[in-house]
């Protein structure tokens, strides 16, 4: 008696998962399957295939544009992390204090750039970087004298990035900041008071380790947003990668490999190599996670 | 509330069979329905030649003549006007599926050697070297050169774009110059310097004499000034040739009129807003104009109607060529035509008749590649825009020395690294305080010669090219 219902029961449950698995296999197992065979290949379209076994990635390692890219890339995910995100914490954890008089306006006014779209935020950083009569430079040139033609988009791009990407995204990280001080056990920080610990040591011994998870999970958000940095620099730098690549990022490099000289092969290998290195960042910090909660 | 017992729950599951199967087969029939609906009711193309396009200009100029054309042929043309990375992309994308897209495609020059990046018989445009040979059309040579890939041509041109200086005339004149006296661009700068005498609040030249510098957004005078000087970045067999001894020559005399105390160019950016402005403002005194270029400062700065004028580009040495090239478009047939006759017929009509090379020139200041057109007199009449001078037969005056150049799906790669090089010998003069043109061009050779290996390396890769070498018969009768 109890048999068949339990075959139905897992006969309905395939039925009902057939559509997702169909979806799935043809939209994203099949395409992922291609990719790894299109890193292992030179093709332009469907009939014009070649297989050249690990060429494409022993060219990638010989590649400098490559390398160019990925540090590009790992200065700029640094800029997010180390400067991005502590001070988003700060803002948080002053927008959280409940002597601070209009609390709701602030935390409005720093999520706004988060709405607009990293396009336009592309589009009218570029113009406030520009030589001669861009906003920033006429702003410093009136106030301390700075250098017109100070050559933010040709050297000093990275910087440039890193502060648009500052004024679009901290906002946005301020918010997980703040939900994450909410949750803060009350107690526990009038607990600390009365036993003598000063705000600094109430922040690192009971403030930190109760936003840890949150924290964690902002850090790996901003690595993987920066890894796939992309619109940003494309639209700021006029499409290309900047003087001297100083703009060139892993997936711009991808872009311009598959879409603009039509090796997408060779796109696929950087694409699977940039995945690896997610997935390794994400798996490094998990180890540290658990290495953590265990001691 | 009160549990069922277990007797109650072992009924309801025993009743619930015939119900259980009714959520997925309902999922299952919604999910076939909608397929068979969407299977059946496809997105119909409407019946004829499908024209793709992708400059506002061009399109304003098509359709009365795609109207006229409706009015006596069939299949009807369907023109549709599509940005360029929209265009490119689904062109691209049919290429390389096979699939269907515009007949006729219009296409600028750097998205059309995307096409050329496989096997000669994967390029999505039907090649059209034998129509062109045969029907011996009379198009200025050097206007064939970006759409040919490996000998053979896959476009119908629709530009020669040859470039010329504007200049501030109102400035020049008011100082008492006599631009006449210019042949060379040593000439140009020594003619011109007293200009950079008047001095702004800071200190620095009011004026400087030439639009350049060393940012990605001035590549293509780089490429352009190469061309003139007898250079170039990629041989007739698409194969790199960055490191040519002119081309280093180019590059450090580029170099020798960026740094040092005998500066020469400033930054007024293409096509942005401040650039425009620092024109407006004079802050650069002659910026590189292919024809193309005059409908832009046209609309786009007003206020420098009357004030400017064009002189052909000094050239390197005396007796040398006065001119370059810059952008370029084609139209091609999409190798998924069927009536590849009716759409070359309709093809030349949009490009080569008298009446479209007219209004090419009169709206959009382009003029045509059809060398008998060129007697026109409506390239005579006198342009108020640029102080009253018969702007059109100055161009075609220089259309014949325009360069050829090859369009080498690699071509941005190879114009990065130029821009690269250029960039790194600018940091070179400056640390070495080696200002003069002689004393870089040995840092420009080598700085070159890396670059040439980087892009080598790159094409060496394509086993497409390498299986496909030029044929000598193809390279001796391409028009």
């Amino acid at each position: 008696m109890r048999a068949a219902p339990g075959v139905s029961n897992s006969r309905a449950a395939w039925l009902l998962l057939a559509p997702f698995l169909v979806i799935f296999a043809v939209f994203y197992a099949y395409p992922l399957v291609r990719s790894v065979l299109l890193a292992f290949q030179q093709t332009f379209g469907p009939g014009s295939s070649r297989f050249v076994g690990l060429g494409n990635f022993r060219f990638l390692l010989s590649d400098s544009l490559f390398w160019t890219a990925l540090w590009n890339t790992i200065v700029f995910t640094c800029g997010s992390v180390f400067i991005q995100l502590p001070l988003a914490l700060g803002l948080a954890l002053l927008l959280n204090r409940p002597r601070v008089r209009g609390r709701a306006l602030f935390r409005t006014i720093l999520f706004a750039p988060a709405l607009v779209g990293v396009v336009f935020v592309a589009m009218m950083f570029g113009v406030i970087f520009e030589k001669r009569t861009g906003l920033l430079n006429l702003f410093l040139h009136q106030m301390f004298g700075w250098n017109l033609d100070f050559p933010w988009l040709e050297t000093y791009v990275m910087p440039a990035l890193i502060l648009a990407a500052l004024w679009q995204y901290v906002g946005f990280n301020m918010v997980y900041f703040l939900a994450a001080l909410q949750n803060v056990p009350a107690e526990l920080l009038e607990a600390a008071r009365i036993d003598g610990a000063g705000s600094w040591k109430r922040f690192l011994h009971v403030v930190l380790p109760a936003i840890r998870p949150v924290g964690a999970f902002v850090v790996l958000l901003s690595i993987i947003g920066s890894f796939q940095l992309f619109e940003l620099p494309y639209i700021m730098l006029n499409s290309t990668a900047g003087a001297e690549n100083r703009g060139l990022t892993v997936v711009m490099y991808l872009y311009q490999t598959g879409f603009q000289i039509g090796d997408l092969g060779y796109a696929s290998t950087i694409a699977w190599v940039l995945a690896i290195l997610l997935i390794g960042c994400a798996a490094a910090m998990r180890a540290l996670w658990t290495t953590e909660a265990e001691s | 509330m009160e549990e069922p017992n277990p007797k109650q729950r072992a009924t309801r599951h025993e009743a619930a069979p015939a119900r259980r199967f009714v959520g997925p087969v309902v999922i299952l029939v919604l999910a076939f329905a909608s397929a068979v609906v969407y299977a059946a009711w496809p997105v119909r193309r409407p019946p004829g030649f499908h024209v793709w396009t992708f400059a506002r200009l061009h399109h304003q100029i098509y359709v009365p003549i795609a109207e006229q054309w409706n009015l006596t042929h069939t299949p009807k043309v369907n023109l549709t006007l599509l940005s360029l990375p929209a265009l490119e992309q689904r062109m691209l994308s049919a290429f390389l599926a096979r699939t269907t897209s515009a007949e006729l495609i219009e296409v600028e020059r750097r998205a059309a050697a995307r096409a050329f990046v496989g096997p000669l018989d994967a390029v999505g445009f039907v090649d059209l070297t034998d129509r062109i040979r045969a029907e011996k059309l009379d198009i200025n040579p050097a206007s064939f050169s970006p759409w040919t890939a490996r000998g053979r041509i896959f476009g119908l041109p629709h530009d020669v774009h040859p470039v010329m200086l504007g200049y501030r005339a109102d400035l020049v004149e008011a100082a008492g110059i006599d631009v006449s006296r210019i042949e060379t661009w040593d000439d140009f700068f020594n003619v011109l310097r007293p200009l950079m005498d008047e001095r702004d609040e800071e200190g620095l030249p009011k004026h400087y004499l030439l639009n350049f510098w060393d940012t990605p957004v001035h590549g293509e005078v780089v490429e352009l000034l190469i061309l003139q000087a007898g250079g170039a970045l990629f041989d007739e067999r698409g194969q790199p040739t960055l490191d040519r001894a002119t081309n280093a020559h180019v590059l450090a005399t580029l170099v020798s009129w960026r740094v040092g105390p005998r500066r020469v160019v400033a930054d007024a950016p293409y096509f942005s807003a401040s650039g425009n402005k620092l024109l407006l403002e004079g802050r650069v005194v002659a910026s590189f104009v292919p024809d193309w270029m005059c409908n832009i400062w046209r609309f786009e700065i007003p206020q420098l109607a009357g004030k400017v004028k064009l002189m052909p580009l000094p050239a390197w040495a005396r007796g040398g060529r006065r001119t370059s090239v810059w952008g370029g478009t084609m139209l091609g047939i999409s190798r998924s035509a069927t009536d590849i006759d009716g759409l070359w017929t309709f093809a030349k009509r949009l490009y080569l008749s008298r009446d479209a090379a007219h209004e090419l020139y009169t709206r959009g200041d382009i003029i045509t590649p059809v060398r008998s057109f060129w007697d026109d007199p409506i390239y005579d009449k006198p342009d108020p825009f640029f102080s009253g001078q018969a702007k059109g037969r100055a161009y075609i005056d220089l259309a014949s020395q325009v360069p050829i150049r090859s369009n080498s799906p690699y071509g941005t790669l190879a114009m990065t690294e130029v821009q690269n090089a250029l960039i790194a010998l600018v940091a070179y003069a400056q640390r070495s305080k080696r200002y003069a043109a002689d004393e870089l061009t040995g840092e420009a050779a080598r700085l070159l010669g890396l670059a040439q290996a980087r892009v080598a390396a790159r094409v060496a890769r394509n086993v497409f090219l390498a299986a496909e070498p030029l044929s000598a018969d193809v390279r001796e009768s391409t028009p």
